[in-house]
């Protein structure tokens, strides 16, 4: 394997890996939000501002991949 | 990466002029012209225009209001709202059609310098207004055993707040970038729509923080 090849797999699995995960613990953190919701309308403005800051918590996480990602994109010869 | 492209303008040799600084010089005018505009005709009885304005500062005061509390919202506000009106600005400059792809022109946000900058204004404005909230208390919170871990945390906060606003306003100017040179026409628009919500989300976020990280701070 020449070396730009190994760069980009690398660059793919930087990328994939780092979408993968956050998006499983944001989808619960949706689901639980959605729930709490449901259950107690009066609540929703509170919820959904701490929602929203803890997405972007975990989205910080993909953004980091995806910086590393273009990195490695950018050493391929 | 995220670098800025090659100035255009050199002064003194350190005094860099790139695109990214135009577009916030523009910003800056524009937002100073609407200001003094609307300031000269600044009526008992808002106009349409007025309303708006007031809507938004309305709304900024509210959102503040429910993360520091009322008397420390309006004490801050001075900060926090003119860093969410830069960040949303810049953030929204990048929409604009030719902004990114002209060579004079580029979303200031997009660029590692322009957020590292606001993090730094960021940490000196929490760690002064903590300190004189309650000298003491600011003192207090730091004689713990674990002093290290805490000053580390305050470093890693702006840290990862800059690389935050960075990394999403890049990654969607690139996405805009390659969406371009797919299909010039009708094919960016898709991302720009999504763009529309994300921009406003992230200055957000940005100004949210910033209130939080304060908060624990001076809360008592």
């Amino acid at each position: 394997m020449t070396e730009s090849a190994i760069y980009a797999i690398a660059a793919a699995l930087a990328i994939a890996l780092s979408t993968v995960f956050p998006a499983l613990g944001q989808g619960k953190a949706a689901k639980a939000a959605l729930e709490s919701i449901a259950r107690q309308p009066d609540a929703a403005k509170d919820i959904r501002s701490t929602l929203l800051l803890s997405l972007a918590l975990m989205e910080a996480l993909t953004i980091y991949g995806l910086l590393i990602a273009f990195m490695l994109v950018g050493k391929i010869g | 990466m995220g670098e800025a492209r090659e100035p255009l303008v050199r002064i003194f040799g350190i005094l860099d002029i790139s695109a990214e600084v135009i577009t916030m010089l523009v910003m800056i005018a524009v937002v100073a012209a609407v200001s003094l505009i609307i300031r000269h005709n600044l009526r008992e009885r808002p106009g349409k225009f007025q309303n708006i304005l007031e809507a938004g500062v309305e709304y900024l005061d509210n959102f503040f209001s429910d993360i520091l509390g009322r008397k420390n919202a309006r004490k801050y506000l001075f900060f926090l709202a003119s860093l969410f009106v830069f960040i949303l600005m810049a953030n929204y400059s990048g929409l604009i059609p030719g902004v990114g792809i002209f060579k004079y022109f580029k979303a200031p946000t997009s660029s590692l310098s322009v957020t590292v900058g606001l993090s730094i204004c960021t940490f000196f404005f929490i760690q002064i207004s903590a300190f004189r909230a309650g000298s003491k208390h600011y003192i207090k919170h730091f004689l713990t055993p674990i002093v290290p871990l805490l000053l580390l945390d305050e470093l890693i906060k702006p840290a990862s707040l800059s690389l935050r606003l960075f990394g999403n306003i890049f990654g969607e100017e690139t996405v805009l970038e390659n969406l371009y040179e797919l299909l010039p026409i009708g094919a960016p628009i898709i991302m720009m729509a999504l763009s529309l919500l994300f921009c406003a989300i992230q200055a957000m976020v940005y100004t949210m923080l910033t209130a939080s990280y304060l908060n624990e701070f001076i809360e008592e």
